[in-house]
Order: structure tokens, then sequence, then C-alpha cells
């Protein structure tokens, strides 16, 4: 602890003194730090705030939820307001109704005498709390748990999917030499340079000729040849030496057998590079499941997301919550993954 | 058994030929050392009996089985690279067991042999840790270890002790010698040393630029090198060689000494630097200017220019009493002389 504090403490200058460069870095490394967690600590916090907050100008920073109370005579809890009243003095107040812009107001200790107050005359009274409800609605009322089910399902299979077949065509463009390897080679790169929404139409006929439409399948199959995967996982296994499959080769290892055996677990570190990369753009996918899948039970969370933003009110409490929802597996699968990037990265050539 | 004959073999690599027609036989039960200058197609002629590269043309035999085509691994042998090629990501004993595995062989016999194999080659307390945690020679005995698990008709060797100093190398040498005792198969051992050729060999192949200049015993290279590259190739340091016209069955060296030579026209003459010895005063004598002395204790190694300004190397036993700058006289034994044509072959 005391090495935390010193190493915080520390300075260029002399005798513990400011350096211009201490407060450089200090104010590089804040301004840093702000910029990158600044807005997910945002969508955090927005998450829990009420359609009401959210609406309100100037926003608050953290969540507030606004008191109620039970008052005799009115079966449900009324908000509670600080309200001055005509003759100056302040009193805490419940509401029963609002009309234009006034308040119909009861005092909870006083509940048969109705106080009118102008709506510019009252402040809510608030403390800081979560709207849970932003969560709990859309997870138990509006499917949510099954659209992160789908999501689950498309993003493992596409991965699991994507790493074998990649890794196949990687093993051979690096490790065979056959006539025309440069030239697949180029075409497979070549595709890197064609955007979805160019092949869009011809694929939607692929998949609906294949009775694919409406079945996660036609979400999953479609992606999981990428000319990305395929070029970082042959760059890093042109660093296997070619003597190790020798060696298998004289140590009766089948073709399959060296792939499997051996190229495998040594490019684990491309491999864990592609996983990432293929979970953060399946769990992301948009256009193409939302075109894909027109049923319901079968959305996903990016399309389900989409039903919030209708046309005439968008429900930014549930897209901010379920915003966070979807975000989490793709924290998770960075940390635990991470340590793999660097390496993988650099092995592979790829800055 | 473990018979390998080489029949024509012919190997270019995009239309440059690299390999240009090899015929040889290995007998059963021999060490066999490839030999020759780096590039000279030692390596590829060794993978193409291993089955991982194909002769461009021509046939290789095991035991008069016709395997040109046949695949790596059922050949039946084992071999050992020169980068060891163990696999990074399992321990020695995995290393050991895959090529076992592979054969479908019931567990207990796997552990077996393994643990054998283990014994013998001392590293029965490695078995457990991964090949980035050894050293250079454990890493060496458990490439061995991969190869002898397995049986082989033969055994292929690249350059086995190459990667190791100077002083491991010495007694991994012994070792291998002592192997190759023990279990009495053939070994194919490709090497650019010399040393490691005349210590190892029953047989030496002598390679240059993809065809073989003389295959012999060590003492039979040594003694009755066929051409001009061979005796300068074997033998440390290396043979002095003369410039001479032959004459009626004489040649001059340099500073009038007249010898017998077989033959007629330009030839050269060599003898060995452990030949030579201090002429008597007046008998007739080879002459030189000592530009070096290496006093070594047990022998002495003057570095001499003879008449002509050819450089010459001698060996002389003990601590003879020489200095830089001085005329050294140097007589030999008729006999020790090689004497090799205009065309580099010998002559006799
Ligand atoms: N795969 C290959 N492709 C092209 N040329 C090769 C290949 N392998 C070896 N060569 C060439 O063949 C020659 C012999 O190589 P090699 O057998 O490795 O020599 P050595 O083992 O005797 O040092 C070299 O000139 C080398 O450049
Ligand atoms: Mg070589």
């Amino acid at each position: 602890m005391s090495k935390v504090m010193g190493f915080l403490t520390a300075r260029r200058g002399h005798g513990g003194r400011w350096h211009w460069t201490d407060v450089v870095t200090w104010v590089w490394l804040i301004g840093g730090t702000i910029i990158m967690f600044g807005p997910a600590l945002w969508l955090i916090s927005s998450s829990f705030k009420g359609p009401a907050q959210l609406a309100e100008f100037p926003p608050t920073l953290l969540p507030y939820v606004q008191e109620l109370a039970v008052v005799d005579g009115y079966d449900d809890p009324l908000p509670l307001f600080t309200a001055t009243l005509e003759d100056g003095t302040t009193q805490v107040l419940a509401e029963v109704r609002r009309v234009g812009t006034n308040a119909q107001m009861v005092d909870p200790a006083n509940p048969e005498t109705r106080i009118d107050v102008n709506i510019a005359d009252r402040t809510p009274v608030r403390q800081i709390g979560l709207a849970t409800d932003n969560y709990v609605a859309p997870l138990v009322a509006n499917d949510f748990v099954r659209y992160l089910w789908n999501s689950v399902f498309v993003t493992m299979m596409a991965t699991i999917i994507t790493l074998l077949t990649n890794s196949m065509a990687a093993f051979a463009l690096s490790k065979y030499d056959f006539r025309g390897r440069n030239a697949v080679m180029l075409l497979i790169v070549g595709t890197l340079m064609v955007p979805l929404s160019v092949i869009l139409v011809p694929l939607y006929s692929v998949v609906n000729a294949t009775g694919l439409l409406n079945s996660l399948w036609g979400v999953i199959l479609p992606t999981v040849a990428t000319p990305t995967g395929v070029f970082l996982l042959r760059q890093y296994m042109l660093t296997i030496p070619d003597e190790l499959l020798e060696a298998a080769r004289m140590d009766h290892a089948s073709e399959w057998q060296i792939y499997w055996r051996i190229v495998l677990p040594l490019a684990a570190p491309a491999l864990a590079v592609l996983a990432i990369f293929s979970v953060v753009w399946r769990w992301n996918d948009f256009l193409w499941p939302l075109i894909v899948l027109s049923r319901r039970e079968l959305y996903t969370l990016q399309v389900g997301l989409n039903t919030y933003a209708g046309e005439l009110n968008v429900q930014w409490h549930y897209i901010l919550a379920m915003t966070v929802v979807t975000m989490i597996p793709v924290v998770l699968v960075f940390l635990f993954l991470q340590r793999f990037i660097t390496t993988g990265i650099a092995g592979s050539g790829i800055k | 058994m473990g018979q390998i004959t080489l029949r024509g073999i012919r190997k270019s690599f995009s239309g440059v030929d690299v390999i240009h027609g090899i015929d040889l036989t290995i007998a059963d039960g021999e060490l066999a050392v490839f030999v020759g200058p780096s590039g000279c197609g030692k390596s590829t002629l060794l993978r193409m009996i291993a089955g991982l590269d194909r002769p461009t043309t021509g046939t290789i035999e095991i035991d008069g089985q016709d395997v040109t085509r046949t695949s790596a691994a059922e050949r039946g042998l084992a071999m050992v690279f020169q980068s060891y090629a163990l696999y990074p990501h399992m321990t020695v004993r995995q290393n050991l067991s895959f090529g076992l595995e592979n054969t479908r062989m019931p567990k207990n016999d796997i552990t077996a042999r393994v643990d054998d194999a283990g014994r013998m080659l001392e590293i029965m307390d490695l078995m457990d840790r991964r090949p980035t945690q050894l050293s250079g020679g454990q890493r060496q005995r458990v490439a061995i270890g991969r190869a002898i698990v397995r049986n082989p008709t033969a055994f292929l060797l690249d350059e086995p002790l190459s990667n190791l100093d100077a002083e491991l190398r010495g007694s991994m040498r012994a070792e291998l010698a002592g192997l190759h005792d023990r279990l009495k198969t053939t070994m194919i051992y490709v090497t650019h040393d010399q040393i490691e050729a005349m210590t190892l060999a029953d047989k030496i192949v002598v390679l240059r630029k993809g065809v073989i200049e003389q295959v012999d015993t060590p003492l039979g290279l040594y003694n009755r090198p066929q051409n001009l590259f061979v005796a300068g190739f074997i033998g440390a340091p290396n043979m002095n060689f003369f410039n001479a016209v032959a004459v009626d069955g004489q040649a001059e060296l340099p500073g009038g000494l007249r010898v017998a030579v077989p033959g007629n026209g330009p030839v050269t003459i060599g003898i060995r630097p452990q030949m030579l010895h201090l002429a008597d005063p007046d008998a007739p004598a080879l002459t030189g200017t000592i530009r070096l002395i290496e006093a070594l204790g047990a022998e002495t190694v003057v570095h001499a220019a003879a008449a002509d300004g050819t450089a010459m190397v001698v060996v002389l036993s003990g601590q003879p009493a020489l200095r830089t700058g001085e005329t050294i006289r140097l007589a030999f034994d008729p006999d020790a002389l090689h004497v090799f044509g205009a065309d580099g072959q010998r002559l006799d």
C-alpha cells in the first residue's frame, strides 16, 4: 500500500516538487480515462434513470428516484414534492393529480385539504436510487431473455464454425504447396473489399432458396467464412516451422492429426484473437439478422433492441438498459481472452 | 533389416538441379555419414530417403522394396531434425508417445517403450517438462528418444549436433556411437563437420554440388582420397598442394626437389601437414620461409611459404627451435605423396 502511495506521489521535480511533465502526465492520464470510461459510465448510470429523468434538462449525473408516500384515502403511493406556498413557506406535499400548470396536492399528514400549487413552485423530493424496472420489464415481460439466448446461440455457433473452417482454410493455404495457392489467397483477401450491402440481395435469395429464412442458422451460416480470419490465421501458421509437420509425418500422423494435434494447438493465440473478433462481430450484427429474422421469438438482442425505437416514441430507458446487457458478454470475452490479443496480433504480423 | 539403395536419384527444385544422379547402397546396420560443404544437397538427399521429398527421377529401395512412391510414415524410418522439431505444446512424454499413439499401439506398450527409451537416454526426470524448459543437450536427447521409441528400420539424422556447444558435441558424438553399437540399426548421419564424419562413420559419403565425390571408410578416405576435393576436405589442417609438371615420371616441387610421380603433364602433388618433418642438414629438402609458428606444446604448427610462394602448413611433433622468417627444410616419405592429374582425379 505504501508502495502504491509512493508511486502515485512520485514527482520528477527535485525534492518531490511538481515538474511540468508531472502535470502533463496527470492531465493526460485523467483526461484519457474520462474519454475512455466516460461514455460507458454515463450509459450505465443513465440506464438506471426513469423516463422522466432521462428527458430532463440539464441532465443529472446520478440516477435518482422520486420519493413516494402512502396517503390515507389514496390507493396508490403518491409522489412527494417540496412546494413553495403563497405565504412563502416551504412544505413537503404529495401530488394527487396535475391539471394544466397547476398541481393538486395534499399534505400527507392532513390528507383532507387540497392545496393548488403552480408546477413552477415545486421541486420533486428525490434520492439516489436505481430504476431497476428498466431491466426487469424487458427481461421478464418483453422476451429479452429469449433474445439473449438467441444471441448467445448465434454467437457461439458462428464462432465455433468460424474457427474450424477458417483454420482449415488457413492450414491449407499456409502449409500445402499447390497450384493456384496465391490466386486463392488473393481471391479470399479480395472479398474483404466487398461490403455486406452489395451482396445483401443475392445472399437473401440464397438463404430464401435454401429455406433458412426465419431460422437462426440462416443468420449463422453466411457469416462463418471470414477473409479476415483466414488471413490472420494463415499469417500466424506461416510462422509454425514446417519441420514440426514433417516430424509429425514421420511419426505416422495423418494430415488430419497434423491439423488437429499440431497446428491447431500451436495456433491458439491467433485462434483466440479470431474468437474475440468473431464474438464481437456476431454479437453486434444487426442488419443481417434483421433481414433474415421476422418472427419475434427468433430475434437476437440487437434486433430486439430495435423494437424499442418506434416511429413515434423511443423508449430510451429500455434501450439504455438493454444496451448495458448486450455489452456484458463482450466485456467478459475481452477480460478472459485479452492476454492472447497482444501475442496473437503481434505473432500474426498484423498490427 | 535396413538396407537402403539409391538408384539414379536426381532432384531439381523449380528447374534448378540440386542432386545430379546418386547411386548408393547402405548396408544393413551400417552407420553411413553424408559429409560435404553447406548447400551440397545432403539434407535434400536425406529428405528424399525419409520420404519428405520426392526425387525428380530415380528410385529408392529399402530392403529390396521400391519405396519411391511410399509416404514417409510407411517407410518405417525415423528422423532427427537439425532443429530437433520437438512439439512445443507437448511434454517430453507426449513427444515420445505421439508417434506410437498414431500407430494405435496399446497404452501399456507405449508407456513401456517410452520408459525404456527414457532410461536409455537418461531423460526419465524430464518426462513432464516441455521442450522450452530443456537445455540444448536435453532437447537433443529427447529428439533422439523420439526416433528410438519407434523402433525404426533406419535412423536418419540431419546435422543433429550442430546446435550444441563444442564440449557437448564431443560427448553426444560418443553417445551416438555407443547407441549405434547397441541398437545395430542402420543410421544415416548428415554433417558438414569432417571430425564427426571421421569419428562416427563405418562409411563416409563425400558429396559436392549434388554428386558423390567418393564413398569409403574413414581411413580409406584419409589414405587414398580419389580426387582433389576429397583430399582437401578430409584431414585437418588441410592437405598442402603444389602444382608441378610431370616429365618422364619425375616432377619438381618448388625449391627444386624432384619426386617420382605417375603420369605426364600438369599434376597437383599433395602432402598432409603431419607427413612433413624436419630434414637432415645435408639431405635434399623441400624448403620454405616460416610465416607463423603456433606452438601447442605437444605439437607445433608452422605456416610457411614455399619457394614459389605456395602456402603450406606443417605439423611437427614436440617443440622444435624455429623462428619466424627463418628457412625451414622439410623431408617426407615419398609414399605419403598424393598425386592428382589435371582433371583433379588421383593418379596411380
Ligand atoms: N525446397 C527447396 N526449394 C528450392 N531450393 C532448395 C530447396 N531445398 C534445398 N534447396 C537448394 O538445394 C541445395 C541443397 O540444399 P541442402 O540439401 O539443404 O544442402 P545441405 O543440407 O547440404 O547444406 C541448396 O542450394 C538449396 O538452396
Ligand atoms: Mg542441411
